[in-house]
């Protein structure tokens, strides 16, 4: 188990910046997400981690040793890569014992050990089969196996799951969850889908274009982002140009159309443009005429135990999820009811 | 529009008939039983074939070409390898000049670069001494098969095998033996025989550049065949064939149905 | 991880190239500037424009060039002529068929460019495989001039080089999805629109590559006009051996060969630019 820290690192490709300036910080045994858009530096992030590329600045800390310099054989991490890059002139056996042996393991502490790694996994019977015999989901538990027997520092994902199907993501989702917890190993997980970190994370970092946006819980990801970059990116967000008018003490008060008024929580970082986000799970229908505010329904989308609506508003469309058994017809007028306990300000995007 | 196709189909098979005409008409003159090269052959028989195992000289070059080319082989597979990864791996920006430079004894015409080299070698006082510059010439020929099938392979691969070594405890050089090499070993394969097959039949560079004494095959050939035409030279000719064919199957059976 | 050790492996070969490519052709140009050579040396001290004005005023060297060239244009329009077909063919042909076709158009490869010529010379000779066929089947009565002549030399040639012209276009035909000329024909091309339209364009990459390989290779070459063209079709290329290795006239070869290679050269760009300006 291993604390790992990132101080400001920036890593340029020939003067255009990939990474600017990333400070995180892993508990022992955490698991952690880096989520984010596609080219945002996720995978450049765990490549500085891994030695694969030369940081341009700041520093890597295992356990508080600086090991930004070393050579990534010298560095104990286990990688499993998006593409699994499993040796196919070795058997799934040969793959697993391929790390001890570059630790000079002797030879039969290497079969117990791949023996037991092969239980871990599940895959004691393919042993002797090479990596093209096997199917993704097989190979994906290999890819672990062996990032895993040689018991590294730390573990260390680049998108592992998006070769699979959803059926089979779902499961292996599951599956790494679990074996981290049982292992205990400190966990970088790297991936640009926002239910995956979700669901297996300790911890959540939303990078955006080189750059950490928030890092947190889930949870407070989810409910309580810091920006609307964050909060549209995790989930479905209805963001409202409510005019807040602030009396300082930690709260702002919000005017509804209607005249009525709202009290909820003030953001920590002063902004140039609030919105307030509610998540459409924390809209509720009324009856036309009730609630906070008006709306016609535009659209229901029937969603088995839940059902989307979308309602056009003052505030244009919003994105309503209710039960399934709340039913309001595609042109109806209806009346909304905001949570003020889970209405949340975020900093609008300059460029919304 | 049934006509136009036929036609094309027919035109096809000439042209594949045109590729093959040549060699085999030399093949079939080796084992013609008469004094000339007369067609049909007037009877068939290995009388030329034995001629041509009691001459020496046609010996001597055949062995020469293949010891030269064997040589050649060995050191373009390692630097040409080298320059693949380093191309593939490596170059970023620089790529195309790497691949333009590595390219260019094959872009540039050998009768050229064996004039060039002549004139080198001599003006740095080494002539054609010792076969320095003949040998250079081989590896010069060589060197862009070994890299361009090398490079081929390399691309099919993904680098991540490498970098899971690597993060495995693997050193780089670690890496490279026990992962990359058995995985582009055909590419390896194929680019020696090419190399092998290039050095033993290349000309401009052999004819400018041999010097004194013994000669490879295709010089000893062409000697021979401006003032001889008896079927010996096809004799040899076969023998050549034959040497090249085989090659190509040994690589083929060992490393072309792998990986 | 230094920056420094990838280097070390490119060096070898940069160093090779560097040194016994870039710097000996170099070395020709200058040679090329040098002072021809008296009594027998093979330059004398001093540089001028020497060389180049006794190519350039004597007809024999001179009328060589142009010829030369033209012998070059049309092997390189003969060998597009029966590559592409083939081209076409192996790139749509099912895989077993793609093998062996492949292996027949590959072939010519294995096979020494000396043996090669040497076949040519069994078919074409006054005695060879073709006229006496003809003769005996009643069709001539004198053997016709297939060899050292023109004719001769260029059906070698495209012979030789015939797999430079159909590699490249291979791999720009294989890079082409069927499905592409399939959703052609579903909106309403015939075929003939499809390779016209789609096929071509797409190929022309490797149509330029194999153009100017097989021109670059077919001026350049040495052996094949020996053989078959006897003495009696003198290229550029075989008047700069004679130069320079039968007669050592150092300056002036390589004079020569510098003006070869400079048309061949303009000729190559010429085309490039010609062949961009329609298809890109
Ligand atoms: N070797 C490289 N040379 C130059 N630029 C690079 C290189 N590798 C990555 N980049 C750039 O760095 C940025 C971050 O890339 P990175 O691969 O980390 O993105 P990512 O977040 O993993 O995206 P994805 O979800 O698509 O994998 C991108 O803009 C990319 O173009
Ligand atoms: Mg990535």
């Amino acid at each position: 188990m291993t604390e790992v820290s990132l101080l400001s690192l920036v890593k340029s490709y020939g003067g255009a910046p990939a990474l600017r300036g990333i400070s995180l910080s892993v508990g022992h045994g955490q698991f952690v997400s880096l989520l984010g858009p596609s080219g945002c530096g996720k995978s450049t992030t765990l490549r500085c981690i891994a030695g694969f590329e030369e940081v341009t600045d700041g520093r890597i800390l295992f356990d508080g040793k600086d090991i930004s310099r070393k050579l990534p054989e010298k560095r104990d991490i286990g990688m499993v890569f998006q593409s699994y890059a499993l040796f196919p002139h070795l058997t799934v056996a040969q793959n697993l014992a391929f790390g001890l042996e570059m630790r000079k393991v002797p030879k039969a502490q290497i079969a117990e050990r791949v023996a037991r790694t092969l239980d871990l996994v599940q895959l004691t019977p393919y042993a002797e089969r090479y990596p093209k015999a096997l199917s993704g989901g097989q190979q994906q538990r290999v890819a672990l196996g062996r990032a895993l027997v040689i018991e590294p520092a730390i573990l260390l994902l680049d998108e592992p799951l998006a070769n699979l199907d959803a059926k089979l993501r779902d499961e292996m989702r599951g599956f790494i969850r679990d074996l981290q917890k049982r292992v205990g190993i400190t966990t970088i997980y790297v991936t640009h889908d926002q239910n995956e970190a979700m669901t297996m994370s300790d911890l959540v970092v939303v990078m955006f274009d080189g750059a950490i946006a928030q890092a947190g819980t889930p949870e407070e990801i989810y409910n309580t982002p810091s920006t609307e970059a964050v909060a549209r990116f995790v989930g479905n967000a209805n963001i409202l140009d409510l005019p807040a008018a602030n009396p300082g003490a930690g709260t702002i008060d919000l005017t509804l159309p209607g005249g009525a008024s709202l009290t909820i929580p003030a953001p920590e970082k002063p902004a140039a443009r609030l919105g307030i986000m509610a998540r459409p799970e924390q809209i509720a229908l009324t009856g036309a005429g009730q609630g906070h505010l008006g709306g016609r329904v535009t659209r229901r989308l029937f969603g088995g135990g839940y059902i989307d609506y979308e309602i056009a508003t003052d505030f244009g469309v919003l994105a309503v999820q209710t039960p399934a058994n709340v039913l309001a017809d595609e042109g109806q007028a209806v009346g909304l009811l905001l949570d003020p306990a889970r209405l949340w300000p975020v900093a609008r995007d300059a460029a919304a | 529009m049934r006509l136009a196709e036929a036609l094309l189909a027919l035109f096809r098979v000439l042209v594949y008939i045109f590729l093959l005409a040549p060699i085999a008409v030399v093949v079939l003159a080796s084992f013609n039983a008469g004094n000339f090269l007369t067609f049909p052959p007037q009877g068939l028989s290995l009388r030329w074939f034995v001629t041509f195992l009691q001459n020496d000289v046609f010996i001597d070059a055949i062995v020469y070409s293949a010891v030269l080319a064997a040589l050649a082989t060995a050191v373009s597979l390692v630097i040409g390898t080298m320059a693949a990864l380093y191309y593939v791996r490596h170059a970023g920006k620089e790529a195309e000049t790497v691949r333009v430079l590595l390219l260019l004894p094959l872009i540039l015409p050998e009768i050229l670069t064996a004039i060039a080299l002549l004139f080198f070698f001599y003006q740095i006082g080494v002539g054609l001494e010792h076969r320095i510059a003949l040998f250079t010439g081989h590896v010069l020929m060589t060197l862009p098969f070994v890299f361009l099938n090398v490079t081929t392979s390399l691309q099919g691969r993904d680098e991540a095998c490498e970098l899971a070594a690597r993060s495995l405890g693997a050193s780089r050089m670690t890496a490279f033996r026990r992962v990359t090499l058995p995985l582009i070993a055909p590419g390896l394969a194929t680019g020696g025989v090419f190399a092998f097959i290039i050095s033993f039949d290349t000309f401009g560079i052999s004819f400018i550049l041999k010097g004194t004494g013994s000669a490879p095959l295709p010089i000893q050939l062409y000697d021979y065949l401006r003032f001889n035409f008896t079927p010996e030279a096809a004799a040899v000719s076969t023998v050549s064939i034959i040497f090249t064919l085989a090659a190509v199957v040994v690589a083929d059976r060992l490393f072309g149905r792998k990986g | 991880m230094s920056r420094r050790r990838p280097l070390l492996l490119i060096a070898p070969a940069a160093a090779l190239i560097f040194f016994f490519v870039m710097l000996p052709y170099i070395n020709v140009l200058v040679m090329s500037l040098r002072m021809p050579g008296s009594e027998g040396k093979p330059f004398d001290p001093g540089f001028g424009f020497e060389a180049y004005a006794q190519f350039f005023t004597q007809d024999y060297y001179l009328s060589a060039l142009p010829h030369t060239l033209w012998l070059g244009i049309i092997t390189t329009a003969v060998c597009l002529l029966l590559g592409y077909p083939l081209a076409l063919h192996i790139a749509t042909a099912s895989r077993r068929w793609r093998g062996i076709l492949y292996g027949i158009v590959l072939s010519p490869l294995l096979v020494g460019i000396v043996i090669r010529s040497y076949g040519w010379t069994i078919l074409l000779g006054n005695t060879g495989v073709i006229n006496k066929t003809l003769k005996d089947l009643g069709i001539i009565v004198r053997p016709l001039k297939l060899m050292y002549n023109d004719f001769g030399v260029v059906l070698a040639l495209a012979h030789v080089f015939l797999p430079f012209m159909v590699l490249p276009l291979l791999s720009s035909l294989q890079g082409i999805d069927p499905a592409i000329g399939q959703a052609a024909r579903s909106l309403g091309a015939s075929r003939l629109t499809v390779f016209r339209r789609v096929t071509f364009p797409v190929s022309m990459p490797g149509v330029q590559s194999g153009c100017i390989l097989v021109f670059v290779l077919a001026i350049s070459s040495y052996v094949t006009p020996a053989l078959i063209g006897g003495m009696r079709v003198k290229t550029t290329t075989i008047l700069v051996v004679d130069a320079l290795i039968d007669q050592f006239l150092w300056p002036f070869g390589s004079a020569m060969a510098f003006v070869l290679a400079l048309s061949a050269g303009l000729i190559v760009i010429a085309f490039a630019m010609l062949t961009r300006m329609k298809w890109k």
